[in-house]
């Protein structure tokens, strides 16, 4: 299965932190949004995005606004989400489980944990 | 038949107005004393008004300084992650031109073989070709280089993940800059109790503004394993019981 990333997250640093640790686990096809609103436009003109990877501290619309927004929409509802946030009081998983959050990484991440994490998602998806 | 009553009532008046004439002089040095503390009192509580409404007036300066701060690390972070780059581009290019070469080599030691059974009867021929060999052991120079390379690129990839440090002590900052942003708006509002001239308000121009900024005010920078532990402990537990109260629901 070909994956398609779409990489949310309105800090330039991390994008390109989370971008450079997609391509140094071999995967290429990768497009960015700043915000949940501008990644929900993306998604709407790109139906190859098959993962989305957010923060959750954003303008605009937030990480949780943006999965509950792509759960709820029955065109985008099977893409999974991986939450990459620097929250990791309980409530705030507890609030990104009810949206539906495929899995949850918390910030600073390893190489590793990201790698753990996009495996158990895409197990499920087989 | 009243008279004498009368009397002697105006006179129990005349002395409690006596005993509160005695009270009063009594009282007077001591409203002196606190009406002199008062007079003492004004100045300081002047110079504190002076004091916080200063203090008030730099704040924006601050929280700018600590916008300024934010900017610039981010600058600085993109800078470094494009020198990451491009270093990880050059050794990636270094990497391919040995491959090219340790390929020739490969074609060239077939060559060497075909060359040494052609001069198997001239021996001195062949010890002279066996000496040139001897200068040409290209794979075994470049393949260790292949694992220094390997390791260059894992400590440059580390080095951006360790960059996650910028995202966290931005959101530390915008925090901060919020917290100033309160503390302003409530020593505003005392100096303005305290006295009647408005102090300088700060304008939103003035003050880079959090309200557009989203932060966690909790953000750290812990590479404790036991932080991912704990999340996905929680989410284990809470799928669980999710899991539970859905089979709870089918049989109820």
């Amino acid at each position: 299965m070909s994956l398609k990333f779409l990489v949310v997250d309105d800090s330039v640093t991390m994008r390109r932190i989370v971008v450079n640790s997609l391509k140094n686990l071999g995967y290429e096809d990768i497009i960015e949004a700043t915000d949940g609103k501008d990644a929900l436009i993306r998604l709407s003109a790109d139906e190859k995005i098959n993962f989305v990877i957010t923060d959750w501290n954003m303008p605009v619309l937030s990480g949780l606004e943006l999965t509950r927004a792509i759960k709820s929409d029955e065109r985008l509802s099977q893409i999974p989400v991986l939450m990459v946030t620097t929250r990791g009081v309980k409530e705030d998983i507890i609030d990104a489980l009810k949206a539906k959050v495929n899995n949850y990484v918390v910030k600073p991440f390893t190489p590793q944990i990201l790698r753990e994490k996009i495996d158990q998602i895409i197990a499920t998806l087989n | 038949m009243n008279g004498p009553t009368n009397i002697s009532q105006i006179f129990n008046k005349l002395n409690d107005l006596k005993a509160v004439f005695v009270y009063g002089e009594r009282l007077i040095p001591i409203l002196q004393s606190l009406m002199d503390f008062i007079k003492d009192t004004v100045p300081l509580l002047e110079n504190i008004n002076h004091s916080i409404a200063d203090s008030t007036s730099k704040l924006p300066k601050v929280a700018n300084q600590i916008s300024s701060v934010s900017i610039a690390t981010e600058l600085a972070t993109t800078e470094i992650l494009d020198l990451v780059d491009n270093v990880n581009n050059e050794i990636s290019n270094v990497e391919k031109t040995l491959h090219t070469l340790v390929e020739k080599n490969e074609q060239k030691d077939l060559l060497q073989e075909k060359l040494s059974a052609m001069l198997k009867d001239n021996h001195e021929a062949k010890e002279l070709f066996n000496q040139y060999l001897s200068f040409d052991d290209l794979s075994k120079t470049v393949n260790p280089l292949f694992k220094t390379f390997e390791k260059i690129k894992d400590d440059a990839y580390n080095i951006t993940i360790s960059l996650q440090v910028q995202d966290i002590t931005s959101q530390q900052l915008a925090a901060v800059t919020h917290l100033m942003e309160s503390v302003q708006k409530r020593l505003s509002t005392l100096v303005q109790d305290l006295e009647d001239s408005a102090p300088k308000t700060i304008e939103p121009d003035d003050l880079c503004s959090t309200e557009a900024v989203t932060f966690d005010p909790l953000a750290r920078y812990s590479k404790d394993p036991y932080k991912q532990e704990q999340v996905d402990s929680i989410i284990k537990s809470e799928l669980k019981s999710t899991t539970q109260a859905e089979i709870d629901k089918l049989f109820s």
